[in-house]
C-alpha cells in the first residue's frame, strides 16, 4: 500500500524540506513508524511516547480527521493521503 | 515589510468585527512578502480548553466549564483542524504559499500575547497578523514574526 504523507511546514526540517513523503503502510500508525525510520525524530513531534497522537496535532486521511475514524489504527488503501497538521492557536 | 491588497486587509477587519466578542482567526497566503488571499477559519476554542489548560494558558480565575460555551473564545482561538487543513490544501491548489495566520484581539491591543508567542513557536518564521478592536471605531492591524523566540514587527503596506 503506497500512501502519501503530507508534511506541514514546521516539520519539513526533518524531511529535507520535502512537502510530501511516500511510504508503504496498512495503517496510520504504521505510516508514522515508516516515516520515522526515514526521518528519525519526526514521530515524537507527532505522537506521545505511548503512541497516541499529540493533542495539538491533527491527522487526516483523505481530509478526514482520524479522531472520527479509528485513530492510529485507521486502515490505509493504495493512494491514500495522510495529512499532518499542528494546531494553530493563540489568544489575547 | 509586507504588502496586502486593500480588500484583503478589509476582509480581516470585517471578519474580526463579525466574530466579536469572540476572537476571529484565519490563514494568510500569497507569495514572498505579499499577502494575496486571506482564508477565514472557524474558531473552535471551546473544544480546546484542555489544550490551553495543560500548557498553563488559561487566564487565572477563569472557569471555562463545558456548559459555558463560547466563553473561552472571547480570549483564545483554536482553528478548526478540518477547516485549517482544507484551507491549507486550497492555498496549495491556488499555487500560493502559506505565509502565516491572523487573529483578532476583540478588547486588547494588537500585540502578540504570551499565549500567541508560546503557540506560534510551533510555526516558526510565520507571519502573525493581529487585528485589535479595542477601539471599535478604529481597528488596528499589525504584523509580526517570531524569530528565535523574539517578536519582530513587520510594517504593513496596503495596496490600493
Ligand atoms: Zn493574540
Amino acid at each position: 500500500m503506497t500512501v502519501t504523507i503530507l508534511i506541514p511546514a514546521p516539520l519539513r526540517r526533518f524531511t529535507e524540506d520535502r512537502a510530501s513523503v511516500q511510504v508503504e503502510a496498512k495503517t496510520v500508525g504504521e505510516a508514522l513508524t515508516k516515516l520515522d525510520e526515514l526521518y528519525p525524530g519526526i514521530r515524537e513531534r507527532i505522537c506521545e511516547p505511548d503512541g497516541r497522537v499529540r493533542r495539538f496535532v491533527s491527522i487526516f486521511v483523505n481530509g478526514k480527521d482520524i479522531r472520527s475514524l479509528q485513530g492510529v489504527e485507521t486502515p490505509l488503501a493504495d493512494g491514500d493521503e495522510v495529512g499532518i497538521i499542528p494546531a494553530m492557536a493563540g489568544g489575547r | 515589510m509586507i504588502r496586502i491588497p486593500r480588500e484583503q486587509y478589509e476582509a480581516i477587519v470585517a471578519h474580526a468585527r463579525q466574530e466579536a466578542p469572540r476572537e476571529a482567526c484565519g490563514l494568510l497566503a500569497g507569495q514572498g512578502d505579499r499577502i494575496e488571499q486571506v482564508y477565514p477559519v472557524p474558531n473552535r476554542a471551546e473544544l480546546a480548553v484542555e489544550f490551553f489548560a495543560e500548557r498553563g494558558l488559561i487566564p487565572p480565575g477563569r472557569d471555562y466549564r463545558p456548559d459555558a460555551p463560547g466563553a473561552i473564545a472571547v480570549e483564545r482561538f483554536f482553528m478548526d483542524p478540518e477547516d485549517q487543513f482544507r484551507a491549507l490544501r486550497a492555498i496549495e491548489a491556488a499555487g500560493l504559499e502559506h505565509l502565516g495566520s491572523y487573529h483578532s484581539h476583540p478588547a486588547t491591543e494588537a500585540y502578540p500575547s504570551r499565549t500567541d508567542i508560546e503557540l506560534a513557536a510551533f510555526w516558526p518564521n510565520m507571519l502573525l497578523m493581529i487585528c485589535s478592536l479595542a477601539d471599535p471605531a478604529r481597528p488596528v492591524v499589525r504584523a509580526f514574526r517570531l524569530v528565535d523566540g523574539r517578536v519582530q514587527e513587520e510594517d504593513i503596506v496596503i495596496e490600493e
